[in-house]
């Protein structure tokens, strides 16, 4: 695709780093850079940070039970998180998009407590858990990096307990979506929605129906443009309100 | 598109190509036979995992008619056994059957069609089990917007038909007339009266159907200017809701009933251009508004409107104001637009049957559009809707260059500006006045299939431009 003329690059892709050069969403570079490693030091540290993938729509990275080795950031593409429960039912965990990082919730356990499967094509960067580990009690900044990471993924699970509505729900969930987004440097008002349906409504304990009667309204409503994959947040300040009470902000 | 429509015989004669009617695009001679069951299946669960499921428009082919006309190029079985109807209709209830519980149920059908072949060649009972069938097995709209079509012969519509169809929930007809000149009539075999053409007009108005569309064809063996004025005139003074003006392809090579068509009799291609002056200028003055293509409607119906909204859009049916449908095509030779898929369900019965029968989805053959075909199929919808390409737009949207992606298609274009058929800028694509007779040729620019030989050799499938 890249090489069609004319054609200009849309879907969120970090800019890939190389031998000396971290990828443009790393969620470690500014941490390490802080600490006045570059990369090619962090090879001297034996680090593996290694690249991997792509990985299908559909395949997994990992999944639960499988011995914990290694942390991976999202560099392009869409990551799901799932468990599956006594009855035999999905539950959604989470999205993790690029510049996220996954697995962190096995830091404790030893092991993957949850599946991992990408959504769209991903690429990933991965790290060896006990050498990042090791090398972080040398870094304080990739320490503190490593705690702001493992504090926000506790928090992500925390922000759709509540007795909220479908709407605040789902307004939540864009604005959160939006400001991640954000945070990678990508478009905060445009971006895709590479989870199914059913995957939202999941996450967001909705019924599938649900999700299309509020995207339905919003899009009625004004406040959101839906095409295919493709969302457009028309009317922020009405969106950030209703998600207001979810957000806590 | 509101400016007047022009009638230049001199470009419509140096541009009288053959060339697709783009109700598709890629048009249907490329899809291909690695599309099967699975895919089908596999898209369908796509569009259900959107967001906002698109909604569904539903079309149903019939395709058995009591006498052939000898014009005809559509998929059709002559017989008089109404025998075979009702087999039919099982077959179709059971691929409604099949085909819905595909679909989400959030996904509201909005739009059917009945084509055909002759769709009233079915009882009005066979028609209400259909209807009822999709009722039962997807989610059919409530909305008065939702459109309920069926195209009709006049010559097999019988005392009450018309309030039947109501009931069941048709709102729209189409019916064929061609020509009333008798002895046009006679040499394509379509004798067909003035009076029960009019009464089920009549009929259609007084069950309350939203609109009537009338197809005439220009082009007949034995057509006059006289006698064709003479129908024209009729065919005002009744005043339908749509018209389509058709030229006649005389196509005898693949199309076997008009071997049957004395080739002589034909009218020459000056003749044939005066026709469509013809019905042009009759029907801009009794006030109808050019869609596109052979298409005409009055200011005040739907299409009109939307049109003028910029809200029009194209598909296998022809022109609609439902935007953004998944399109489901059900009975044999019937095409599906799903997602980013098209399919076609085999155009012979016996295989048609034999899939149902053995409880598989009837796919024949398909495509599956890669981002170019997507981005071309709009730039070309926009343009056989809006009679022009809102460059920014299509920018935007697809994240392109215009004028670096489509170098190769405005340097074929450039041509076209020179010869006064479409005009050009920075921003926009314009149809002329001159131009929009001849939609199919700017739209062929931009076709990146044209020039590529098709999976069956079915380049001579199309008819000519005029």
């Amino acid at each position: 695709m890249k090489d069609v003329p004319g054609r200009r690059l849309h879907n969120p892709i970090a800019d890939d780093g190389d031998e000396f050069h971290f990828c443009s969403t790393c969620a470690f570079s500014a941490a390490c850079l802080d600490s006045g490693y570059d990369k090619s030091q962090l090879r001297d540290l034996h680090v593996l940070v290694e690249h991997t993938g792509p990985f299908r729509e559909g395949e997994h990275i990992f999944r639960e039970g499988e011995p914990f080795t290694a942390i991976a950031a999202v560099r392009a593409g869409t990551v799901k998180t799932y468990v599956i429960d006594a009855d035999g039912h999905e539950q959604v965990q989470g999205f993790f998009l690029p510049g996220e990082v996954i697995g962190l919730s096995a830091i404790s356990h030893g092991h993957y407590p949850c599946n991992a499967v990408a959504l769209d094509s991903v690429l990933l960067c991965r790290f060896s858990f006990p050498n990042i580990a090791a090398l972080a009690t040398r870094m304080p900044g990739l320490q503190h990096q490593l705690f702001r990471l493992l504090s926000q993924d506790i928090g992500k699970a925390a922000l759709l307990a509540g007795n909220y509505s479908a709407d605040e729900r789902m307004a939540a969930f864009l604005i959160a979506l939006s400001r991640r987004y954000a945070a990678r440097g990508f478009s905060p008002n445009r971006f895709q929605l590479s989870m199914t349906r059913s995957d939202m409504a999941n996450y967001l304990r909705l019924a599938s129906e649900t999700v299309s009667r509020v995207f339905r309204r919003f899009q009625d409503e004004g406040l959101i443009r839906v095409e295919r994959r493709d969302l457009e947040l028309l009317n922020r300040p009405a969106i950030e309100a209703l998600a207001r009470s979810v957000l806590r902000d | 598109m509101n400016s007047p429509l022009a009638f230049d015989a001199d470009l419509l004669r140096r541009y009288d190509l053959p060339g697709p009617r783009y109700t598709s695009y890629p048009t249907a001679p490329h899809f291909g036979a690695g599309f099967d069951e699975s895919r089908l299946r596999d898209h369908i669960r796509r569009s259900n995992s959107e967001p906002l499921p698109r909604r569904l428009s539903l079309y149903l082919h019939v395709p058995y008619c009591f006498s052939p006309c000898f014009y005809c190029g559509c998929n059709r079985i002559i017989t008089r056994d109404p025998a075979r109807g009702q087999r039919y209709v099982d077959s179709l209830v059971r691929e409604i059957e099949l085909a819905g519980r595909l679909f989400d149920r959030d996904r509201d059908v909005v739009q059917l069609h009945l084509g055909g072949g002759t769709p009233n060649f079915l009882r009005p009972a066979q028609l209400r089990e259909l209807v009822e069938s999709i009722g039962l097995h997807f989610h059919v709209s409530t909305s008065a917007q939702r459109d309920f079509s069926i195209e009709l012969d006049p010559r097999c519509v019988r005392e009450g038909d018309i309030a039947a169809y109501a009931q069941t929930g048709f709102n729209r007809a189409s019916l064929g007339v061609q020509d009333f000149d008798p002895e046009v009539q006679q040499a394509v075999n379509r004798i067909q009266s003035v009076e029960e053409t009019l009464k089920v007009i009549d009929e259609c108005r007084a069950s309350g159907f939203r609109s009537v569309n009338v197809d005439l064809i220009y082009g007949l063996p034995k057509q006059t200017l006289e006698g064709f004025a003479r129908t024209l005139d009729i065919v005002m003074e009744a005043r339908p809701h749509r018209l389509a003006v058709y030229g006649y392809a005389h196509l005898p090579d693949l199309f076997k009933p008009q071997r049957q068509i004395d080739a002589t009799l034909l009218p020459s291609p000056q003749l044939k251009l005066a026709l469509l002056q013809l019905a042009i200028e009759k029907l801009s003055a009794a006030g109808y508004r050019y869609i596109g293509m052979d298409h005409f409607a009055l200011p005040e119906d739907d299409l009109a409107i939307a049109q003028a909204a910029g809200d029009l859009h194209r598909n296998f049916m022809g022109y609609t104001t439902l935007a953004d449908c998944d399109l489901v095509g059900l009975g044999m030779s019937s095409i599906s637009h799903i997602g980013d898929s098209f399919s076609q369900n085999p155009r012979d019965l016996a295989s048609w049957e034999a899939a149902l029968d053995q409880g598989r989805l009837p796919v024949w053959r398909g495509l599956e559009l890669d981002e170019d075909d997507v981005l071309r199929a709009e730039v070309i919808q926009q343009l056989m809707c809006q009679g022009e390409i809102d460059i920014d737009a299509v920018e935007t949207r697809h994240h392109i260059d215009f004028a670096e992606y489509f170098a190769e298609s405005l340097g074929r274009l450039r041509s076209l500006c020179a010869d006064g058929l479409a005009s050009m800028d920075r921003r926009r694509i314009i149809a002329t006045s001159r131009g929009r007779l001849l939609l199919r040729i700017i739209a062929m620019c931009f076709d990146r299939y044209l020039n590529q030989p098709a999976p069956q050799a079915e380049r001579t499938r199309f008819s000519r431009v005029i």
